[in-house]
């Protein structure tokens, strides 16, 4: 289990992370999510130790240092290969620095390959192939050596959604061998389609913490998806409604401010007549995440 | 395999299989073939020209003077008309005629100019001992008489060190080291800066660190560029024991490497000393400024700037023995031979003139190495702060941000 307790980082005078505590356990997916600058890619620092903090971290209760290393697989977010390599030759590489010999690496290689989909053979170089394709490589590395703790920092970038499958059926093939999983994203329907948890922070703060449908909940079912033959005006003068966005014809999405209002909506809508569609929510995450950082930028 | 190893191992066959590397390597000798060849084209652009054929009637003569001196001669001339012809066509230099007339010895040159000095003087030498047996044999002397006549006078030399051969030597030695140190530093701070400015660029460092530690990367960084230079002067030192046996042994460069072979063992001498650990420890301190240097970067398209001060320190450094090549007791000259960075070009400098007792060489090594261990810790220990820090900020930002890494 990944623990992180009362971790703070500054950088001179910015605090780029203050107080933060959270755990990921054995078999779990966590999705840290902020904008830019939040404090996403400082944690992932602290966590491997790139970077001196004040606070705990632990994995199995031992401090991370070099040791715990072999059993940690870790994506930045920036891409970043050697070029003049082959495939094979990084792969292995990159491998036997996690304590795993060439013998026992270079027979995987054509399998995790073919499993990603990477398009051309390991002994081509690092410099001749797509961008999609060095990234895929590039997650191969930070896998083929069966890590127990994942650390993927904006692993969905650049991906198209045929990748991203593929990337979300291997963290989850991670997860059901029981690796600790912590993954940052701006993709909220990412994060709500893998993640147990989530963590939210902004400006080196924790502002959401718990699991997704917890998060979701905490901001009431303050969403109604509506078909009904009113049109946007009329739906806009009904008592408590914030917003209104015209997703098709006919169907709306209403904000409220107060989820109790639902009740109260849906009897003037059917008030006589029949609607095809009331369906009250919690918010999306995307819609959290928006909220969340709203309130900053306000 | 200890992570550290497998850095270095990485980090040298890199730069090993590079094709940067390979025609560093083969420079010199490609040069040296050059050269030798051209001069062997040259020497023999007209076959046998320069050899010349020994004729006459007595075939004992013959066949023992050849045995004395084989490259000189050229063995398929054996009778006068054969000689002649073959000097007509220019295939010839000459041919000696050799006869004994009323146990008389006699050589007889004929020839389209004058025998060199070399070999005028080994069929001088020839002859004296071949006439002194014959007249010992027919004066039919005794054991005694013999060994009186062998007595032979003695020729001894005592060289004043500061002038002639001794002083050229020290002059040739200084040339040679502080140009191959200069060139070796200025190829492997190149290297090295480049090599770590271009791995910052390309990102990769997280991915390192996230298995090794900086300091244990930064350090088989290191032995990698040094596993390097070990083989570029291993090689060098092969090649060159090759190419000096080879002048040695060939007619056209042997005459040379006699006549200026003590000059060439002071030279040798002077190099293959404490002045090649001077050149090595030189190379290790420019090595790791150098990877700091290029830790400094922040784009791969920087990588070949990030070399560029220290290259000028050690243009620096090399610019400034010039003036004191012949001043060695100045006060700079002492004191920059304590001075890392310095310390490689200037104790060389007092070595090659016995200009430094051991226990001033021994004070200066031990400063350079206290110096090697200091530099290389703290780089090491800020080096992973730096190699993350990757923004486009200002250089002095970086290097803060970098710095604050570990605090």
């Amino acid at each position: 289990m990944l623990t992180i307790q009362n971790v703070s980082k500054n950088f001179g005078d910015l605090k780029a992370l203050e107080d933060i505590s959270f755990d990921v356990r054995d078999g779990q997916i966590l999705g840290l999510i902020g904008q830019n600058g939040a404090g996403k890619s400082t944690t992932f620092h602290s966590i491997l130790n790139f970077l001196s903090y004040q606070g705990k971290i632990t994995w199995n209760d031992q401090p991370i240092t070099e040791s715990i290393f072999d059993e940690i697989g870790y994506l930045p977010e920036e891409r970043s290969l050697m070029p003049k390599l082959t495939i094979e030759q990084q792969i292995i590489y990159l491998a036997r620095l996690k304590n795993k010999s060439a013998k026992e690496i270079r027979p995987q290689i054509d399998m995790w390959l073919q499993k990603f989909a990477v398009k051309g053979t390991k002994k081509d170089k690092i410099k001749d192939l797509s961008k999609g394709n060095q990234q895929k490589v590039q997650l191969i590395c930070t896998l083929i050596h069966n890590p127990k703790l994942i650390i993927l920092d904006e692993p969905f970038s650049g991906l198209d959604p045929v990748n991203s499958d593929l990337l979300k059926q291997a963290i989850l093939s991670a997860k059901e061998q029981g690796a600790a999983i912590i993954f940052s994203s701006h993709d909220m329907a990412n994060v709500e389609e893998i993640c147990d948890k989530l963590v939210m922070l902004r400006n080196g703060q924790i502002v959401l913490h718990g699991t997704v449908r917890e998060v979701r909940q905490s901001f009431g079912k303050t969403r109604i998806t509506v078909t009904t033959d009113w049109n946007q005006e009329q739906l806009e003068k009904l008592s408590g409604v914030q917003k209104v966005e015209k997703l098709e014809e006919k169907r709306f999405l209403l904000s409220l401010s107060d989820e109790t209002l639902g009740k109260n909506i849906f009897d003037e809508l059917t008030h006589g007549q029949y609607i095809e569609e009331f369906n009250q929510q919690p918010p999306t995450l995307n819609e959290i995440f928006r909220l969340k950082a709203g309130e900053h930028n306000e | 395999m200890n992570k550290l190893w497998i850095v270095t191992f990485e980090t040298f066959l890199r730069q090993i299989k590079s094709w940067s590397f390979v025609m560093l390597i083969l420079g010199p000798f490609l040069m040296f073939g050059i050269t030798i060849g051209a001069g062997y084209l040259g020497a023999n652009g007209g076959q046998n020209t320069n050899k010349i054929a020994i004729v006459g009637g007595q075939p004992e003569l013959r066949k023992s003077f050849i045995k004395d001196d084989k490259n000189d001669i050229d063995k398929s001339v054996t009778d006068f008309k054969t000689a002649k012809e073959k000097m007509d066509k220019n295939d010839l230099a000459g041919y000696l005629k050799l006869d004994i007339k009323n146990g008389k010895l006699s050589g007889h040159y004929y020839g389209t100019e004058s025998l060199n000095s070399g070999i005028k003087a080994r069929i001088n030498n020839y002859l004296m001992q071949s006439q002194q047996q014959l007249n010992i044999t027919r004066a039919q002397l005794t054991t005694g008489q013999i060994q009186a006549l062998q007595q032979q006078p003695i020729l001894k030399q005592s060289i004043q060190k500061k002038t002639g051969t001794a002083n050229l030597a020290k002059i040739i030695s200084y040339w040679i080291t502080v140009i191959m140190v200069y060139m070796i530093l200025n190829t492997y701070t190149s290297i090295t800066a480049q090599e770590i400015a271009s791995e910052k660029g390309t990102k990769i460092m997280e991915i390192i660190f996230s298995s090794t530690t900086a300091l244990k990367y930064f350090f088989g960084k290191i032995f990698g560029v040094l596993l390097v230079i070990l083989t570029q002067i291993l090689i060098y030192l092969i090649g060159g024991w090759g190419g000096y046996i080879f002048v040695q042994s060939s007619s056209l460069t042997r005459s040379y490497v006699l006549q200026y072979q003590s000059l060439i063992n002071s030279v040798l001498k002077n190099f293959l000393s404490i002045n090649l650990v001077y050149l090595l420890l030189g190379v290790v301190i420019y090595t790791i400024l150098a990877a700091f240097t290029g830790a400094l970067v922040a784009k791969v398209e920087d990588a070949s700037k990030a070399a560029q001060p220290v290259i000028m320190l050690n243009l620096a450094a090399f610019f400034i023995t010039f003036p004191f090549q012949n001043n060695l007791n100045s006060i700079v000259v002492k004191v920059l031979s304590y001075v890392p960075f310095f310390s490689s070009y200037f104790m060389p400098l007092r070595i090659i003139n016995d200009n430094a007792s051991g226990l001033e060489i021994g004070i200066s090594l031990m400063i350079l190495l206290i110096s090697i261990v200091l530099l290389a810790t703290y780089i090491g220990k800020i080096y992973q702060g730096l190699m993350l820090q990757t923004d486009d900020s200002s250089f002095w930002k970086r290097f803060r941000r970098g710095l604050s890494y570990n605090k």
